[in-house]
């Protein structure tokens, strides 16, 4: 395991939008992330893919939506975006609809993506 | 969206502009050109039109993402805009000594970058 | 191998679905807090797949009065146990 390069972090998003503040917070973690030249990866699993709904807007108490969020992340070089195809599915989303590009993952592969990171943190 | 309570003033012309312990807008609609002027002068700084490219970007990185840039995505916004140039911390660095992402976005009427060091 | 820690219990979250589809063949799972609750027989069934590297946290166990009423093909642990799955694992991913 240890030919795994020191600086991957995954930051898994497992929260929509609005609900609670995990979801503003992974991201907020993957930009520091990458701002101290970590290479981030991100995984939209389970409701987290409703972060990535294009229809999305600012909440009812002017809450900041998470749109402009993922707009700014390739200029933060965060490009690998991975998404739960099975949680797609569920909230019956396809990749086109997303707000941002996304390679799709399926369950049993998740656990590989997990392998392949150094760190993996949850929100 | 002011986020701390005001600490100043900053004398602008007439007008007197309200700032934070580091010198950041409380209001970020407070902003014009001589805002920045008078920041850069009270700090001994000279705004230069290489000075207003970097604010312009700034500025222009606020509005679409909603967010101050860290050094990194910084020096990606000026590459994209001025080329591989002036999109180099070494170049940014000359223009604003100390931390230009910090002091970049103090004059350029932002909010402190949250995710900056 | 990966040390996955859950809290939720899965009689009221899936939480821990999220977990096992995540977990490789290798990695472990340290049922903590109201996690412990799927060490009782009723609910173990739901790990099923993990034989032998199910484990649960002692001292959470017995403050909800739980001790002798978990499923005991269950790795008991108490806090040094948990550290030293910590130190046997590449990396701990929490899960709640």
């Amino acid at each position: 395991m240890n030919d795994i390069a020191f600086n991957r972090l995954l930051v898994v998003l497992r929260h929509g939008p609005h609900g609670s503040s995990w979801l503003r917070e992974g991201l907020e973690v993957a930009l520091v992330g990458a701002a101290l030249g970590q290479d981030v990866s991100l995984l939209f699993y389970g409701e987290g893919v409703t972060a990535l709904l294009k229809e999305q807007q600012v909440g009812p108490l002017a809450q900041k939506g998470t749109q402009p969020m993922l707009e700014m992340l390739p200029m933060y070089d965060i490009e690998s975006l991975w998404v739960d195809a099975e949680a797609l599915a569920t909230y019956d989303l396809t990749l086109d609809e997303l707000v941002v590009p996304a390679k799709e993952v399926g369950r049993h592969e998740v656990s590989d993506l997990f392998q392949r990171h150094r760190l993996v943190l949850n929100f | 969206m002011p986020s701390s309570e005001i600490y100043r003033y900053l004398d602008v012309g007439r007008n007197k502009v309200p700032l934070d312990t580091e010198s950041y807008l409380i209001h970020l609609n407070d902003w014009t050109p001589a805002v920045a002027q008078a920041m850069a002068a009270e700090e001994g700084r000279e705004l230069t039109d290489l000075h207003w490219e970097v604010i312009e970007v700034l500025r222009d990185f606020y509005h679409r993402f909603e967010m101050a840039p860290s050094m990194r995505p910084l020096v990606k916004a000026m590459t994209q805009t001025y080329g591989p140039e002036k999109g180099k911390s070494i170049y940014l660095m000359r223009l604003f000594p100390d931390s230009p992402a910090k002091v970049g976005a103090r004059i350029a009427g932002l909010p402190k970058p949250a995710n900056c060091l | 191998m990966i040390l996955h820690t859950l809290n939720r219990s899965p009689a009221t979250s899936r939480v821990y679905q999220q977990t096992l589809d995540a977990m490789a063949s290798e990695d472990r799972l340290l049922l903590i807090e109201d996690g412990v609750q799927g060490a009782l027989p009723s609910l173990s069934p739901l790990f099923g797949e993990l034989s032998g590297r199910l484990y649960v946290l002692q001292e959470d166990v017995i403050s909800r009065g739980l001790e002798e009423r978990c499923d005991p093909s269950i790795h008991v642990v108490n806090v040094d146990g948990f550290v030293l799955l910590t130190e046997e694992a590449d990396k701990i991913v929490s899960w709640f």
